[in-house]
């Protein structure tokens, strides 16, 4: 379960251009969830997953994560339970590592990076395997830099990889966003079938409503750092996307767009 | 026919010694992207320890391996200005070096006279009473020179710098030095590895200034001395050696890259070897030098540009259709 309680952002404080985001916003997922966020530029929701990754400090509150407040540990030590997934493919692998050796930094994620060989061979084939159950041939080119894939094939790897050990929590942020809409579809099923299989509790960033509507079992939509909109369940599975275009519409209108 | 193979023999040996330093750059310049000045003062380091060691009677090797200790020391210091104080890097390797001329120059004045009262001495022959690396075991078994040519030299260095080659190829094929060059790559990926990307980085400077100490050791053996000048210009050597070698061979893709850098060491050593013995005077040697890298450097930024242009004529060409 996160947690977020009562928290308080404020950009730039002290300066002319201080700005507050959140303030005193409060927020819980529950275990099994997978929860969409949508929502207009600067409403809050890259800002959230980054204060629940602690990319970003934030001024008041508290963090909790399976009953822990990690408000005050350092962003690589969150990573430990938590994957994540960037809207830029070329975030999620090491372009100048091969496939294979990407794939093995990301299952040793949590032991130990000692003096024993980085590529453990009797892995490749497991390897091989999770490669070749996503279809893009990449099974045929683990010898190959990782930089040399296109962002569908990186973004697929990075779906994969964040996904081998494992996490309680699943970060995507807008990580379709940078592909063309047949890889997106592609990366959502991806996305879709690990959520279920391994049952990780995801929050999805996602600006395509559709994409909203039809995966996952919440969705919220943030304005100006506050829940605006919430259903889950059977509510959410009644929700279309006219319901949620309407609602941004409305918003719009009051911002006097 | 002789001063064809001298002349072999002088950036032969050189060029091996050198290599280590550039060595060094491969790991913090390339795959870390720090342009680590430090390397001025650490060479000097090494060179210091090894000859204060070898001055009290101490085994060459032990001494080689006490000047790759100070010099991983001294890259440690530089890391953790950096990743734990958020110096920029280039004001660390400044810092680190400038505090190292008075390191270095004390520790040679206590070393040889056994205390410090403000009289320096700066230099330690690497004389005929000591015991160098050239005479002991396993080097002592090769004959010194064969039909006056010097043999010794160059194959010690040869292996020495083959081996460390190879560690370090080894190195970073385990899982430290698989997250040390994705901590070069890609920072944030190495977080998201629940990693702190910043002790990777200290670790690659650390080595980096232990090969440049080790090669600081080493060159003693080839000028006979440790003077407080000997560091000055070896960012240059190490850059351009690194540059070179990477620049080269940019289209072998079945040599290592470790590989490509000693070649590159030794072809920087040959042009400067061959323009002393046209009679450049030696005053000139650090001028040569830099006017060597600024050709390897606009040669490797032409390759690079031609290879962007190419790219871009694609993508226009295939916006059309």
């Amino acid at each position: 379960m996160i947690e977020l309680r009562n928290i308080t952002k404020i950009y730039n404080p002290g300066e002319i251009t201080e700005m507050t985001l959140f303030h005193d916003f409060s927020l819980t997922v529950e275990d099994g969830e997978f929860l969409s966020i949508v929502g207009s530029n600067g409403s809050g929701k890259t800002s959230m997953l980054n204060i629940i990754c602690g990319s970003i400090p934030i001024e008041k509150g508290e963090i909790i994560i399976n009953g822990k407040n990690i408000a005050g540990t350092p962003e690589f030590r969150r990573y430990t339970n938590i994957g994540r997934v960037y809207q830029n493919p070329s975030m999620g692998t090491c372009p100048s590592l091969t496939i294979t050796e990407n794939m093995a930094l990301a299952d040793n994620k949590g032991g130990k990076f000692g003096l024993s060989m980085g590529v453990n061979k009797k892995r490749i084939a497991y390897y091989r395997e999770m490669l070749s159950t996503l279809g893009l041939g990449l099974e045929d080119k683990m010898d190959i830099r990782a930089g040399s894939l296109s962002g569908g094939q990186r973004q697929a790897m990075a779906l994969l990889m964040t996904t081998m050990t494992p996490i309680d929590f699943l970060i995507l942020d807008e990580h379709t966003a940078a592909l063309d809409p047949k890889t997106a579809e592609l990366i959502m099923q991806l996305t879709d079938k690990i959520v279920r299989e391994k049952k990780i509790t995801a929050m999805m960033v996602t600006h395509n409503l559709r994409y909203a509507v039809e995966y996952g079992n919440r969705v919220i939509m943030m304005h100006g750092g506050n829940v605006v909109f919430d259903r889950k369940g059977t509510e959410k599975a009644a929700t279309s996307v006219q319901d949620l275009l309407g609602l941004f519409n409305e918003i719009s209108i009051e911002c006097g767009n | 026919m002789s001063v064809f193979f001298n002349t072999c023999e002088v950036f032969l040996e050189s060029g091996f010694v050198f290599s280590l330093i550039a060595m060094g750059y491969y790991l913090s310049y390339t795959i870390l992207d720090f342009p680590d000045l430090t390397v001025e003062g650490t060479f000097l380091s090494g060179a210091v320890v090894y000859g204060l060691l070898l001055h009290h009677g101490v085994s060459p090797w032990f001494a080689l391996l006490a000047a790759f200790l100070v010099g991983f020391l001294f890259g440690t210091l530089t890391g953790v200005l950096n990743v734990k104080l958020k110096i920029r890097p280039l004001l660390c390797g400044i810092l680190v070096s400038t505090m190292l001329i008075t390191v270095n120059l004390v520790a040679v004045t206590a070393g040889i006279a056994g205390d410090f009262k403000g009289e320096t001495s700066s230099m330690i022959t690497i004389g005929r009473a000591m015991e160098t690396l050239m005479e002991v075991f396993p080097a002592s078994l090769l004959p010194d020179k064969v039909s006056g040519i010097g043999l010794r030299n160059v194959v010690v260095f040869f292996v020495l710098a083959i081996l460390l080659k190879l560690l370090l190829d080894l190195f970073l094929k385990t899982k430290c030095g698989l997250l040390l060059r994705a901590s070069g790559d890609n920072a944030q990926f190495v977080v998201t590895q629940a990693k702190d990307a910043g002790n990777s980085k200290i670790l690659g400077l650390a080595i980096g200034n232990a090969y440049a100490a080790v090669s600081g050791a080493l060159y003693t053996e080839i000028s006979g001395s440790v003077n407080q000048s000997m560091g000055i210009g070896m960012v240059v050597i190490g850059l351009a050696s690194l540059i070179i070698g990477l620049s080269v061979f940019s289209r072998v893709h079945f040599m290592k890259a470790t590989t490509k850098v000693i070649i590159g060491a030794i072809i920087y050593q040959a042009c400067l070897t061959v323009a002393q013995k046209l009679g450049m005077p030696s005053a000139y040697n650090k001028l040569i030098m830099a006017f060597i890298f600024t050709i390897a450097l606009i040669f490797s930024e032409y390759k690079k540009h031609g290879k962007h242009r190419a790219k871009h004529r694609e993508r226009k060409e295939s916006s059309h259709d």
